[in-house]
C-alpha cells in the first residue's frame, strides 16, 4: 500500500478536468475530528466509482478520479462519501454481485487506491463508506465455484442447498418481474440453491460459522484499511427458515450485533448503515439497542415526499413520520431524495404497498414513473423550486441526508439505458468532451454521459454551476452550510405543527436535552401557488423568529395563531429566540 | 365557607346572562320566562373558587361556571378577558367579605383544574386554550392535546353527540376523535373531553386545495393573453385523473372508512329493515321538482329491498370528517344545532335512517366545494372551470362509494339492487339540496 499518488496505480495522479474547475476562495479542508457520533451530523454523498470522474482516460471512473475531486465534495460541504461497490464483479447487477471481497475491480484500481482516497479524504475531514454485499455473493465467487464443486468440499455448506425447490415456500419472491424462484438448479451439484435476488446471486449460508467469521474477516480487512463503515446491502435477509418470511430474523439481528460489537472492539468511530426496505416499525429493529446498526435508511419517507408535492397536502409526510418510532440513543436515521436503485413496489410492506398504489395507481403521471427510476431534476420537470423545495425538506427533516452525485447540479437521466443504468451516467464536470469525465474516446465510455438538450453536460456541469452565482449548485452548498452551524438539524427532535392549510407543512427541531440551542422552525409550501396559513406554536410564545438565510428577524410569536405567507413551493428555516 | 352566597350567585348570573349574546340566540323563539338558579354546587373552596350554576328558563336548562378571586386578582387574571366579569359578592357566613366573581372559563388556572375535576383526577395540563365559542358550549384545548366541550345549554338526557363517541368506541370503531371523559350531573351531559389532534384538518379543506389544483392545472392565457384555460378542446375526465392535487384516493378511504363507521353504528345501536313508507315519507316529504322528477322511480324502487335503518350520522359532510395522520376520523357528531339555527332542525342529528343519507350528505358535500371553488374563480373562465368541477365532483363520488361498496359488512345495510342504491341516493342528495337552498342559516 502507498499513499504516494505517483506509483500506486502505475500512473501519476491524473485527474483531467480537476484543473479547470475553479471553487470560490481556497479549498476549506476541515478536521476530521474525533467525535463517535459523526455519522448523526454527517452530509452524505453517493457516487458509482465507475461514473464519477476517469483518472487514467480508459474510460471508466475510477478511485483516483475521486481523488481529483475531493476538494470539491469538501467544498459543497460533504462530510461522507458513500462507495457504491467497487470490487470486482461479472456486473450483472451493478456490483452487487461480488466475486471477490478483498480486492478492488482492475478498472476502478487497487487496494492501494482507496488507501490514498481513504487518507486523503481524511486529510480535508472528510469521511468514506462503502457498500459491502453481505447476504449473497456473484456465482463466479470462488466460494460459490467451489461449493457448487460437489457435496462434500470444504465450501459445501457455504451457500444454502436443498433438493426440494418447494422448501420455504412461503418466502415472497423480490425481483418477481424476472425470477420465478427463489431457488435455481444446479446442474454441477445436482441441487438448488437459495437465493433471494437474481438467480445468479447465491446467498450465503449463514448458519455456518465459518461463514459469518468469512464475513467478519472481510470487515475487518477493509476497516483496517481505514474505511469508516459500511452500508450494508440487503441486510434483513441473511437468514431464512421454514415457516417464516425469511426476513428480520433474530439470528439475523444476533449476526449484526455481533458485527457492531467486533467493530467497536477493534475499530473505534466506525458506523454501520443498513439497507432494510422495510417499514420503520420493522427497521428500528436494526438499531438494536443501540448496539446493532448505527443508521439506518428511511425508505417511505422519500416517495412521499415527492407524492406530497404532488398531492399539494402534507399527509403522506406527516403520516409516515407519526409511523416512525423514536430510534435509540446514538441511532440516526439515513434519508434521501434519489439514489442509483430504483423504488420497486415489491420492496416495500403491503400497507405501504397498497397506499402507495392506490395513490400512484389512479394517476397516469404517476404511473410512469411506478417503480421510481428517474433522477431527482427529470422527476419534477426540472422545476427549481421544487428541488429546492423538496432538499429543504430533506436537510431539514429528521436524518442523515444523502445526496446522489449529480443532483446538486439537478443532472438528467438516460432512461433509454434501460434497468437502472439510466440513473448512473457519468458525472457531468465541464462542458468539454464527455462532460470533462474522462479523456477516453467517446466510445469507450462505461456509459455515455447526457448529452440531453436540457440535461446534457453541455449545459449542466460543476464548472458552469460553479460559475453562475444564482445556481442550484451554489444554492445547496449555502443551505448546506447554513445547515451544518444548527445541529439542531441534526440530532434534535421534531413536533409537526398545526398548521390551518394542508398545502403547508410545519415542524420545530427541538434540541436535545440542555444543549443551549434554539429551536428551528421549518415551514414549507408544499404547493404550486402562494399561500398563507396560520401555524400553531403557542408554546413558543414570546420567541422571535429569524430566518436562516438572510438573518431577517419575524415579527413575535404571539399568544394565538402565528401567520405566515409563503411563495410557491416556498419555505422558511426560522431559528425561535427567546426573548 | 369560603364562598359566595347562592342569592349573590343567582343575581350576578341573571345580569351576566342577559348580557350573552349566545343567551338570546338559544332563547329566541322560545316563549317567555324567568331565569331562575336551580343549583349551586361550590366545586371548589378558596382562592380561586369554582362553582357551577344550574340555570332554568322554562323547560331550557344553563350550566355557568363561575370562579371567584379576591378584587386584587382578578384584573390579571382577566386581563383582555375583562367582559367575563360578573361583579362582586360577598362570601357566606362573611357578609364583610367580598369577592369578585367572573365566568370561569376565563380562568386559565380555574381550567385546568376543571379539567381534572372532570376526568376525576386522570388527566392534568399546563395550557389552555379558549377555541371557537358557540352557542351551546364553549370549547377548551389543553396542551394542544384534549379538548373539552363545556355545555352551556343542557340537554335532558343523553347528547347524542356524546352518546356516540363513547357508544362507538365501545363497539371498537376507531376512526373518531378518542373520548376520555363525561362529565354528568342533572340527568344530563355538562362536558366530555375527547383527545385534540392538532394537525388534522377538516376534510373540506383538502377538497378545496385538490379541486384549486385543478382548476388551475388547466388554467393559463389564450392568444389574446386573457386569463382562461388553455388547449381549447380539454377533456374534463382526463384533465381530472391527471391533476396532481387528485383527490380520489383520499375519498376511496373516506369511503372505507364511513362503511366502518355505519358498521359500528349497527353493531351498537342495532338494525331494522327499512319501512319502504318510512324511506318514501323522507324522500317524498319535501315535495320538490327535484323529487317529483324522481316520483316513478323512486316507487319502483320502493316495492323492493331497502335495506336496512341504522342509527346514522344525520348531518355527514366533509366538515364533520377530519384527515389525520391516523386516515379519516369521524370528527362530530350533528353538535350544536343551536348554533346553525335557532330553530334546530332534528334532521341534522343522529337518527334512524338508511346509511345511503349519509352517504348523500358527504356527495352533496362535494357538490357544496366544487360551487365554493369555482365562486373563487374569475367568470371568463366558468364554463370551462365549471365542466372541470362538474368531472372531479363525478370522479370523486365514484371513488368516495366504490371505497364504500368494497368494504367488508356493507352488503347487509344497502339494498339489494345497485339501481334502488343509486336511486335512493340521489333522491336524499336531492333532499339535501332542497334543504340547502330553503334554508340560508345551513350555509
Amino acid at each position: 500500500m502507498s499513499g504516494d499518488p505517483t506509483h500506486a496505480h502505475g500512473a501519476p495522479l491524473l485527474v483531467p478536468s480537476a484543473a479547470k474547475l475553479s471553487l470560490p476562495g481556497a479549498p476549506t479542508w476541515r478536521a476530521l475530528g474525533d467525535d463517535p457520533r459523526w455519522y448523526q451530523k454527517a452530509v452524505f454523498y453517493e457516487l458509482l466509482p465507475r461514473g464519477f470522474a476517469d483518472s487514467n482516460a480508459d474510460g471508466i471512473g475510477d478511485l483516483r478520479g475521486i481523488v481529483g475531486k475531493l476538494d470539491y465534495l469538501g467544498w459543497l460541504g460533504i462530510d461522507c462519501i458513500w462507495l457504491l461497490p467497487y470490487y470486482p464483479s461479472p456486473l450483472r447487477d451493478g456490483g452487487y454481485d461480488v466475486a471477490d471481497y478483498y480486492s478492488v475491480a482492475p478498472e476502478c484500481g487497487s487496494v492501494d487506491d482507496l488507501a490514498l482516497l481513504i487518507e486523503e479524504a481524511h486529510r480535508r475531514g472528510m469521511r468514506v463508506i462503502s457498500d459491502l454485499v453481505i447476504n449473497h455473493t456473484s456465482d463466479e465467487h470462488p466460494w460459490f465455484k467451489e461449493s457448487r464443486a460437489s457435496r462434500d468440499n470444504p465450501k459445501a455448506d457455504w451457500y444454502v442447498w436443498s433438493d426440494d425447490d418447494q422448501a420455504m415456500s412461503d418466502i415472497r419472491i423480490i425481483f418477481c418481474d424476472t425470477e420465478s424462484s427463489n431457488w435455481t438448479w444446479d446442474n454441477a451439484r445436482q441441487q438448488f440453491y437459495w437465493h433471494r435476488f437474481f438467480h445468479h446471486q447465491p446467498d450465503l449460508n449463514y448458519e455456518n460459522p465459518e461463514v459469518q467469521e468469512a464475513m467478519l474477516q472481510v470487515v475487518r480487512f477493509w476497516l483496517g484499511l481505514g474505511l469508516d463503515g459500511f452500508r450494508l446491502d440487503a441486510a434483513a435477509y441473511l437468514y431464512q427458515r421454514e415457516g417464516t418470511s425469511g426476513e428480520n430474523l433474530p439470528d439475523t439481528h444476533a449476526f449484526l450485533q455481533r458485527m457492531r460489537k467486533e467493530i467497536d472492539c477493534d475499530f473505534p468511530n466506525r458506523m454501520l448503515l443498513a439497507e432494510v426496505n422495510q417499514w420503520p416499525a420493522d427497521v428500528v429493529d436494526y438499531f438494536g439497542q443501540g448496539d446493532e446498526c448505527h443508521m439506518c435508511f428511511h425508505f417511505p419517507l422519500m416517495p412521499r415526499m415527492f407524492m406530497a408535492v404532488r398531492r399539494e397536502q402534507r399527509f403522506p409526510i406527516t403520516e409516515i413520520l407519526a409511523h416512525t418510532p423514536d430510534v435509540p440513543d446514538g441511532a440516526q436515521w439515513g434519508i434521501f431524495l434519489r439514489n442509483h436503485d430504483e423504488l420497486t413496489l415489491e420492496m416495500v410492506t403491503d400497507e405501504e404497498r397498497d397506499y402507495m398504489y392506490a395513490e400512484y395507481a389512479s394517476d397516469p403521471r404517476m404511473r410512469k414513473n411506478l417503480g421510481i427510476r428517474r433522477r431527482l431534476a427529470p422527476l419534477v420537470e426540472n422545476n427549481r423550486g421544487i428541488a429546492e423545495l423538496l432538499h429543504a425538506l430533506l436537510l431539514s427533516l429528521p436524518g442523515s441526508p444523502v445526496l446522489y452525485y449529480g443532483d446538486e447540479l439537478l443532472m438528467g437521466d438516460n432512461i433509454y439505458l434501460g434497468d437502472r443504468d439510466g440513473v448512473r451516467t457519468p458525472m457531468q464536470w465541464t462542458p468539454d468532451r464527455n462532460g470533462g469525465f474522462s479523456q477516453a474516446d467517446f466510445a469507450q465510455l462505461f456509459l455515455p454521459p447526457s448529452m440531453d438538450p436540457v440535461y446534457g453536460f453541455q449545459a449542466v456541469n460543476v464548472e458552469a454551476g460553479l460559475r453562475d452565482p444564482s445556481s442550484f449548485l451554489h444554492w445547496l452548498q449555502r443551505m448546506l452550510a447554513i445547515r451544518r452551524h444548527y445541529q439542531v438539524f441534526a440530532t434534535g427532535g421534531i413536533e409537526i405543527l398545526p398548521a390551518d392549510n394542508p398545502s403547508v407543512l410545519a415542524y420545530v427541531r427541538i434540541p436535545e436535552g440542555e444543549s443551549g440551542e434554539t429551536p428551528v422552525l421549518c415551514v414549507n409550501n408544499l404547493s404550486r401557488f402562494a399561500q398563507a396559513a396560520e401555524i400553531g406554536l403557542g408554546r413558543f410564545e414570546g420567541c422571535v423568529p429569524i430566518e436562516l438565510v438572510g438573518r431577517t428577524q419575524f415579527p413575535v410569536v404571539g399568544s394565538g395563531g402565528y401567520f405566515l405567507t409563503l411563495g410557491p413551493h416556498g419555505f422558511y428555516w426560522l431559528e425561535l429566540e427567546s426573548t | 365557607m369560603t364562598a359566595p352566597t347562592e342569592t349573590s350567585l343567582a343575581d350576578l348570573a341573571r345580569t351576566y346572562l342577559e348580557r350573552q349574546v349566545w343567551f338570546h340566540r338559544a332563547i329566541a323563539g322560545k316563549p317567555a320566562g324567568e331565569l331562575s338558579l336551580v343549583a349551586a354546587d361550590v366545586l371548589r373552596e378558596g382562592e380561586p373558587g369554582l362553582a357551577r350554576l344550574l340555570l332554568a328558563r322554562g323547560a331550557q336548562r344553563f350550566q355557568l361556571l363561575t370562579g371567584w378571586r379576591e378584587a386584587t386578582a382578578v384584573g390579571g387574571v382577566l386581563k383582555g378577558r375583562e367582559s367575563a366579569l360578573l361583579g362582586s359578592a360577598s362570601l357566606r357566613g362573611n357578609a364583610n367579605h367580598g369577592v369578585l366573581v367572573y365566568d370561569a372559563l376565563a380562568d386559565d388556572d380555574l381550567l385546568t383544574r376543571l379539567l381534572a375535576l372532570v376526568t376525576e383526577g386522570r388527566e392534568s395540563a399546563e395550557r389552555v386554550r379558549r377555541v371557537a365559542t358557540l352557542v351551546s358550549h364553549a370549547s377548551l384545548v389543553f396542551d394542544e392535546r384534549l379538548f373539552m366541550k363545556c355545555y352551556r345549554v343542557l340537554e335532558e338526557g343523553e347528547r347524542p353527540e356524546v352518546e356516540m363517541m363513547f357508544r362507538l368506541e365501545a363497539a371498537g370503531f376507531e376512526a373518531l376523535l378518542q373520548p376520555i371523559a363525561r362529565w354528568r350531573g342533572y340527568g344530563c351531559d355538562l362536558a366530555v373531553v375527547r383527545e385534540f389532534l392538532p394537525s388534522a384538518l377538516e376534510g373540506r379543506l383538502l377538497a378545496l386545495t385538490s379541486l384549486r389544483d385543478l382548476l388551475a392545472h388547466a388554467s393559463g392565457t389564450d392568444e389574446q393573453g386573457a386569463i382562461g384555460y388553455v388547449g381549447g378542446e380539454i377533456d374534463p375526465d382526463v384533465e381530472t385523473a391527471s391533476a396532481g392535487g387528485d383527490f380520489s384516493a383520499e375519498m376511496r378511504r373516506l369511503g372505507v372508512m364511513t362503511a366502518g363507521l355505519h358498521a359500528a353504528m349497527s353493531a351498537a345501536f342495532g338494525a331494522q329493515a327499512a319501512e319502504p313508507a318510512s324511506v318514501a315519507r323522507i324522500v317524498t316529504g319535501a315535495g320538490s321538482p327535484r323529487l317529483a322528477a324522481l316520483g316513478e322511480q323512486i316507487g319502483a324502487a320502493a316495492r323492493g329491498s331497502l335495506g336496512v335503518s341504522i342509527r346514522v350520522h344525520g348531518d355527514y359532510h366533509l366538515r364533520r370528517v377530519m384527515r389525520t395522520e391516523r386516515g379519516w376520523l369521524v370528527a362530530g357528531f350533528g353538535d350544536d344545532p343551536l348554533y346553525a339555527s335557532a330553530k334546530p332542525d332534528p334532521s341534522l342529528a343522529p337518527r334512524v335512517g338508511s346509511p345511503i343519507e349519509d352517504l348523500a350528505d358527504m356527495c352533496f358535500s362535494l357538490h357544496r366545494v366544487a360551487a365554493e371553488a369555482l365562486a373563487q374563480r374569475p367568470t371568463s373562465e366558468a364554463e370551462v372551470a365549471a365542466g372541470l368541477a362538474a368531472a372531479w365532483e363525478r370522479r370523486n363520488r365514484e371513488a368516495f362509494l366504490a371505497g364504500y361498496r368494497e368494504s367488508d359488512g356493507v352488503g347487509s345495510l344497502l339494498p339489494e339492487s345497485p339501481e334502488t342504491v343509486e336511486v335512493l341516493l340521489t333522491a336524499f342528495e336531492a333532499v339535501r339540496a332542497d334543504r340547502y337552498e330553503a334554508t340560508p342559516a345551513a350555509r
